[in-house]
């Protein structure tokens, strides 16, 4: 085999812009047959940006791809189907009410449904699982599996397509430390077959267990990519965030003053286990951690859009037991949701009609809501957070991403609460919007407020925050102090690996 | 007014306008077409345009319309139609004539509509509190409450007998129909509660967007649920209503309203995904089908051709409706 044809992928010079964020920008990234290949950064890094451009659900901005050393242009995922490219995606993509062997020739089926034999389908099901040594029987109900054996599908249904290129994203997030050793059984075998596998993850032991080389993506660009012999997590950590972190988010000096909303030792059963921390007015804790790990199902829990199982919340002393957010918010407590298009706002309504949601019991007499009441406080907010356009009547939808966010963290403040959980509240804003979000905080807390941030942007983190809590798996780490934080040790913290 | 009008010109923006101007058309398209079936329904036939005419399309309007309030509520909220309106109906008629003899006539009617809004309530507890499709919950609760209400009577006609309560709902006050007076009455209030109440807020933001409602503290749950009590309600005024003017009902006297008024509805440009509507598009929309409909009826069309007519005008709202979300929504 000659050089070029060892070349299983070549993408070059791959930029991907969006609207007002580059998400990749000039990513060099080459995989070999036959190597199982990582890629590891934090989250938006841009991995799912590249992986998307390489399975043909985004088109690159600019740049070339050659698979097997082709040049090839994909504009649908089923073109890079076609060139043996295929993804097993993080979550299950499987319909449970087939059978194993359907599921894993769905959307495959030589000829016609009605003309083809199950039999053959389910010999040549049991045949790729036995290959991979799953151990599952093809003639199951998918849905009677466990959520590890159905990864196992999802790999057997690639692997059975007889791909060039296998793509995993998180395979292991899911699986057992017994299951994770099947997995990478598997994934060996499918190396030795000549099978290039691109493997993300978090998991940085198994990266240096499983991989043969890794690539480190940062802030969308392509840090490095290096042989795994003689890297350590360490190192690689210190490649996934190494960043200089700039004064950008300067935090405005609050007086720090008593404890405000105190949770101790909460559940909700299965998404996190015994989370406690408490914010004080005036202070911004930080609540970090990789995707997944619970940060949001923690918040959502405290402000009664779920259940709690086990454990207390208290506000200003007194505990609270909230079972929906009208109780919350009487409670004292607001909660800026992560996903702002589906949580956050009402897209058919006026900037007016929604802040003043709320609350407009409040501003109602017996039923009605008074004339002007709420035009008056929607024109409040659009002044004192310079919302733009500055037009109250505007439809929210027609707004940037960095207003809409302004708008929903006024609906919040209409109702006054003394804390203020707020997920992700700079996510996809570009960056003037997101330093006035963060302006908004600082006055927030210097009015005595209590605010607790979620955000995988560690810079943000660092900047703003002056306690933060990270997050690993469900569980909560000891509150860091800003003596305490780095990034290395956060991110040391997210994905359990000590940092030299 | 005009600083609103300024700020427009001031602020020339693309989708604003172009969601002012689809606004407007169609509000003035619902119109236009009124207008149109009116000048047509004058010159085919000379005994549209008489007042006797308009009257009794008013009148017979008007039963539907009280329905037409209330399921405005449902479709705004989301919860895409109420199907139990037959069994509400006859729950209201059937009760109202039925329980004269006992109690009199205006208990038996605040009775029998009290009914009818305990079978929304039930409604309302499946699709709000439960999670049920709407569909199903008030097709299967709707198909209960009219056994039950078939068994209470024994499966036969029930009469008036109370003359008295019959010359009130079937007569006039200042000249208007007493049933359209109370048609209207029920109208403004159902515009102003969707339009000018926070429990009206509420049910657009719910059907805007469920979940952003939610973690808005509105209480969608009883929001969801409140839609089909209001329905409920409704439907059994109309059903108590109509038992008054016919000093009769049957426990099939209810079918086809549901759909009536779900024709209504939609054609006059309430969103069936929710989050979108008011009542008087709603009425407007009533009011262009029942004068189609009797348009055509005066015509001699034949009723087939009525209801392949009246097919096509849903399905073209409808398809309308997607449209114009979709471009909201781009």
């Amino acid at each position: 085999m000659t050089a070029v044809a060892d070349c299983a992928l070549d993408m070059r010079g791959i930029s991907k812009i969006f609207p007002g964020v580059k998400a990749l920008s000039n990513v060099n990234f080459a995989v070999k047959f036959g190597t199982v290949h990582a890629v590891v950064g934090e989250n938006g890094a841009g991995k799912s940006t590249l992986m998307k451009v390489l399975n043909g659900s985004y088109a690159p901005t600019s740049g070339t791809i050659k698979v097997g050393g082709t040049d090839v242009r994909m504009r649908r995922p089923a073109d890079a189907q076609a060139l043996g490219i295929r993804m097993v995606h993080q979550e299950i993509n499987l319909v449970p009410d087939l059978t194993v062997a359907e599921n894993v020739y769905l959307g495959r089926m030589p000829g016609k449904w009605t003309f083809l034999r199950k039999g053959e389908m389910v010999r040549k099901a049991a045949a790729v699982l036995d290959e991979l040594g799953a151990g599952i029987n093809p003639r199951e109900r998918l849905g009677n599996l466990s959520i590890s054996q159905q990864q196992l599908v999802e790999i057997a249904k690639a692997y059975a397509a007889q791909p060039r290129i296998i793509v995993l994203d998180e395979p292991t997030s899911s699986l057992s430390e017994h299951e994770t050793a099947a997995l990478f059984r598997i994934l060996r075998k499918m190396r030795d077959d000549g099978i290039a596998i691109i493997y993300i993850s978090h998991r940085l032991k198994e990266v240096l267990e499983i991989a043969d080389e890794v690539t480190v993506l940062r802030d969308g660009s392509m840090i490095e990519t290096r042989p795994i012999e003689g890297i350590t997590a360490a190192q690689m950590i210190r490649l996934m965030v190494g960043r200089e972190v700039s004064n950008v988010f300067p935090k405005s000096p609050a007086e720090i003053g008593k404890s405000v909303l105190r949770v101790e030792r909460i559940s909700d059963g299965t998404r996190f286990h015994n989370v406690s921390f408490d914010v004080r007015a005036g202070e911004i804790l930080g609540l970090t951690g990789l995707v997944g790990a619970g940060r949001t199902e923690v918040a959502r829990a405290i402000f009664g859009l779920s259940r709690l199982v086990e454990g207390t919340v208290s506000v200003n002393g007194r505990q609270v037991s909230i079972k929906s957010p009208s109780e919350a918010v009487k409670a004292g407590i607001a909660y800026v949701p992560e996903d702002r298009k589906g949580d956050g706002i009402v897209p058919g309504m006026s900037i007016r009609e929604n802040i003043s949601l709320p609350i407009l019991r409040r501003l109602s007499r017996f039923g009605r809501i008074r004339r002007g009441a709420d035009r008056v406080l929607a024109a409040d907010y659009v002044k004192q957070f310079s919302i733009s356009p500055p037009d109250g009547e505007r439809r929210i939808s027609l707004l940037s991403g960095g207003n809409q966010q302004k708008a929903v963290i006024a609906k919040w403040l209409a109702a006054r609460p003394s804390a203020l959980i707020l997920d992700e509240p700079t996510r996809g804003v570009d960056v003037g919007a997101k330093a006035e979000i963060h302006n908004i905080i600082g006055q927030l807390v210097a009015g005595g407020m209590a605010v607790v941030m979620i955000s995988s942007e560690l810079p943000e983190i660092l900047g703003v925050c002056d306690r933060v809590v990270v997050m690993r798996d469900g569980r909560a780490s000891e509150p860091l102090t800003r003596g305490e934080l780095s990034e290395e040790r956060i991110m040391a913290l997210a994905t359990g690996e000590e940092a030299a | 007014m005009s600083d609103a009008a300024m700020e427009i010109s001031v602020n020339p923006d693309r989708f604003t306008r172009g969601s002012k101007l689809v606004d407007a058309l169609s509000k003035a398209g619902l119109a236009f077409a009124i207008l149109a079936v009116v000048l047509y329904g004058s010159v085919v036939s000379p005994a549209f345009f008489t007042s006797g005419n308009l009257l009794n399309v008013l009148t017979s309007m008007s039963i539907v319309g009280i329905v037409v309030v209330g399921m405005t509520f449902v479709l705004v909220v989301g919860g895409l139609a109420d199907l139990s309106v037959p069994a509400t109906i006859a729950c209201g008629a059937i009760l109202s004539l039925g329980l004269q003899p006992m109690i009199g006539p205006l208990p038996a009617f605040v009775l029998a509509v009290g009914l009818a809004g305990l079978i929304g309530l039930l409604n309302g507890v499946l699709v709000g509190y439960v999670g049920i499709n709407p569909i199903i919950a008030t097709l299967g609760i709707g198909t209960i409450g009219l056994g039950i209400v078939q068994a209470a009577v024994g499966g036969v006609i029930v009469y008036g007998s109370n003359p008295a309560s019959a010359e009130f709902a079937k007569g006039r006050l200042f000249g208007i129909p007493v049933v359209v007076l109370i048609f209207l009455v029920i109208a403004l209030i159902g515009h102003f509660v969707l339009s000018r109440s926070f429990w009206g807020r509420w049910t657009l933001a719910t059907g805007g967007n469920y979940s952003a409602a939610e973690a808005s503290a509105v209480p969608v749950q009883a929001v969801k649920a409140g839609a089909f009590v209001i329905t409920a309600l409704t439907a059994g005024i109309s059903g108590g209503l109509l038992g008054l003017t016919l000093q009769s009902a049957r426990p099939l006297i209810g079918a086809g309203y549901e759909f009536s008024a779900i024709t209504a509805v939609v054609v006059g440009g309430v969103s069936i995904i929710g989050g979108f509507g008011s009542v008087p598009r709603a009425i407007a929309g009533l009011i262009f089908v029942q004068l189609l409909t009797n348009v055509m009826v005066l015509d001699g069309v034949r009723t087939p051709i009525q209801g392949f007519v009246l097919g096509i005008l849903i399905v073209g709202a409808v398809g309308m409706d997607a449209a114009l979300r979709k471009r909201g929504v781009a």
